[in-house]
């Protein structure tokens, strides 16, 4: 069937509308905005040029304290989530391919369903279990007659207790995307290979990762963007703490638009993390790609 | 052609939409006035706020108050288009600078009230150089429950939290007379004791923190902890409350305090575990003088409210609030009102309204936050990273914290700097 132009570009209007309205007005608004002193209620206060992106990345002022701090914080998280949320999800992926096909399904819903959960619901159960006085884990450990951890009120528990939430929370998801890649995998391959005698190991690195590496960048990459927007978890659990260690960039961006009423600095703030964010994500791309 | 002008149409109409608000004031279907009021009562709270609007509403064929009950009012509220609002005491002064709020002295007359119908103290926190901001509502000051069980009678003095703890860790060594927390009321028990020992905090248009004797007072919370015993260490956010309703097991590390120093809205909680057994009380003398610091919610009126027909369903709304017999729901709630009027009817039936009219009692020693520009953001630094090393790490030096206190106080000034000139 031949869909004709007119209908193409009627069907494809939407989207392109509401990329408009909500992704390229709104970036190009930013660099407008963090350009401006401009106050949430008071609006624009004139031009300032550059002096928002002066103040933050000038160490030793009140946003270039808190710009720093949030982002230290975030990469910190990004350091330490990227790797477990990537491999468990895959080592997941794998287990459930794995299994005779008339569980699968009920294992991926099993391992997904979590990603159903909203971050407020998450956050309060993992709170619960992880609170240092009396809370569930530590009571466990008193049964083992283990000495308790205060999780949330000390480093490097306490981000341990937000990355743990965070695997539970979110591993559904790549989970879902490295079966779906798993399944496409030519299941020749794999007879071929044992013919020539591969172990498992031997087929993992030499059929089934070349073939889902293309899905294992687009992750990885997605868990970087994801782990840089780290908010709920620990504005929930640790409010920010112990001492702002878990205060993360967005985080310092919200207060920074809410708190200080200050859109100028806020929006300078997302342009950095974004750029920073960029630079990341294009290194990860080169180098995974770098033989290509 | 035509096809880029439909497209430019639809575009522009989608834009435009958005950008509606202001103007006249909206009406219900049945020709009412509708006053938009948006607080942040998502708590036991909200539903006896909704009695007094209910009632207002009931009560009216001209004006009709649409309530909006938001977890974080405050932000909804700066991104949306409001009637009235309603503001805590330490942000009154933020709220004026920045011209968020005016001066409701025309509203407060037209309703037939005045600041002389509150308690000095409420009417002094609403009270700007230029006008009165806000109409105060109640007072939260620190409250002090006890469990009858561990502790009798209320400790009333740091000897009396030593000796009740002495006794509580002969019993158990997992119990104690009371919990200092690193996060959540962290501003509390500090102003706490800034009112206990008489410190001016503000210097200029800033909290000055770096005080020989702010440092004095801040070190006793470290010695309650790590000298006498008094709070078990470790405890985190909430950490007062959560240690206050454990109940220690053999066996198990979990700690039990027999007395929180909270906020009022833990009542309910408290009253359901406890029952009988739960006293309440004022905030122990821990410093030389008494004294208590707390919150406390007023109404104030948005900038951008200019229509007539609004003003006068406000001051209607405010007029009808302010009678003692609706307003004393809001005591029934466990706040503490600060009209005058209401309080007389909670102090004539306590028994009734046992923990307002016990932090009617705190009003007179009750210190509010300082009227500095965002004084949320100047303690911030004190509350966030100073309070949980005073209380988390047991080498802690005055010395150190002085360095701290310090760096706090150039916080401080630095925010106080961003106020609109």
């Amino acid at each position: 069937m031949r869909i004709s132009k007119t209908w193409s570009v009627l069907m494809y209007l939407p989207f392109l509308l509401c990329f408009i309205l909500f992704l390229v007005v709104p970036f190009f608004y930013g660099i407008y905005i963090s350009l401006h002193q401009w106050s949430v209620f008071g609006g624009n206060g004139g031009f300032v040029g550059l002096d928002n992106y002066t103040a933050i990345l000038t160490p030793g002022n009140i946003y270039s304290n808190a710009f720093y701090n949030g982002l230290k914080n975030t990469l910190v998280f990004v350091a330490i989530s990227v790797v477990p949320l990537v491999i468990i999800s895959l080592a997941l992926a794998l287990l459930v391919d794995s299994i005779p096909s008339n569980l699968k399904v009920f294992f991926r819903t099993v391992f997904f369903i979590s990603y159903a959960v909203s971050v407020t619901a998450v956050s309060a159960i993992f709170k619960w279990l992880f609170t240092g006085n009396g809370g569930y884990v530590n009571n466990v450990f008193d049964t083992f007659g283990l000495n308790t951890i205060n999780w949330l009120n000390d480093q490097p528990s306490a981000w341990i207790a937000i990355l743990i939430a965070t695997v539970w929370w979110t591993i559904g998801f790549n989970m879902i995307l490295f079966i779906n890649a798993l399944d496409d995998v030519d299941q020749n391959l794999y007879e071929a290979a044992s013919l020539d005698g591969a172990n498992s190991w031997n087929k993992f690195m030499h059929i089934t990762f070349p073939s889902i590496k293309g899905v294992f960048v687009f992750l990885t990459i997605i868990t970087v963007i994801a782990s840089f927007n780290l908010y709920g978890q620990t504005l929930l659990m640790t409010a920010g703490g112990p001492s702002q260690s878990t205060q993360t960039l967005i985080m310092v961006i919200q207060q920074m638009v809410f708190n200080q009423n200050n859109l100028g600095v806020a929006s300078a703030m997302a342009m950095v993390m974004g750029f920073v964010m960029v630079i990341i994500v294009a290194v990860q791309y080169a180098y995974s790609f770098r033989k290509e | 052609m035509n096809k880029r002008l439909i497209f430019l149409g639809m575009a522009g109409t989608l834009i435009l939409a958005g950008c509606g608000g202001g103007g006249a004031a909206d009406q219900t279907e049945d020709g009412k006035t509708i006053i938009t009021f948006i607080n942040g009562f998502t708590g036991g709270d909200g539903e006896y706020m909704k009695k007094i609007t209910n009632g207002f509403n009931e009560s009216q064929d001209q004006y009709f108050v649409e309530e909006s009950q938001e977890k974080d009012h405050y932000t909804k509220f700066k991104t949306g288009d409001y009637d009235l609002l309603l503001m805590h005491t330490d942000n009154i002064e933020t709220y004026k600078q920045d011209g968020m709020i005016q001066d409701m002295s025309a509203v407060m007359e037209e309703a037939g009230i005045s600041v002389e119908d509150f308690h000095p103290v409420a009417a002094e926190q609403v009270t700007l150089e230029d006008g009165v901001y806000a109409i105060p509502l109640d007072i939260h000051p620190m409250t002090m429950f006890y469990n009858k069980k561990l502790s009798p009678e209320a400790p009333e003095t740091y000897e009396a939290l030593l000796e009740l703890t002495n006794t509580l860790q002969e019993q158990d060594p997992n119990l104690y007379a009371t919990g200092i927390p690193s996060g959540g009321l962290p501003e509390w028990y500090m102003m706490t004791l800034v009112a206990q020992n008489g410190i001016e905090l503000v210097e200029g248009n800033h909290l000055n923190f770096a005080q020989d004797e702010f440092a004095d007072a801040l070190m006793v919370y470290h010695d309650m902890i790590f000298k006498d015993k008094i709070s078990p260490p470790g405890l985190g956010l909430d950490g007062e409350f959560q240690a206050f309703m454990k109940q220690v097991e053999e066996g198990n590390s979990a700690v039990q305090t027999a007395t929180a120093l909270t906020g009022p809205w833990y009542y309910q909680a408290v009253k359901e575990a406890y029952g009988d057994d739960l006293g309440i009380a004022s905030a122990p003398e821990l410093g030389d003088n008494p004294g208590v610091y707390g919150g406390g919610h007023t109404i104030s009126l948005p900038a951008s409210v200019e229509d007539e027909e609004t003003m006068a369903g406000i001051a209607e709304f405010i007029s009808y609030m302010y009678q003692p017999e609706n307003l004393i729901n809001w005591a029934e709630s466990g706040q503490a009102p600060t009209h005058l009027a209401t309080m007389e009817m909670v102090e004539a039936d306590p028994e009734k309204y046992p923990l307002a009219a016990q932090n009617i009692q705190q009003f007179d020693s009750f210190v509010g936050a300082p009227k500095v520009y965002q004084f949320r953001e100047q303690k911030k630094y004190m509350v966030e990273n100073v309070f949980p090393q005073v209380v988390g790490e047991e080498g802690m030096t005055k010395e150190q914290l002085m360095g701290e206190l310090e760096k706090a106080t150039e916080e401080a000034r630095q925010i106080a700097e961003t106020a609109p000139q």
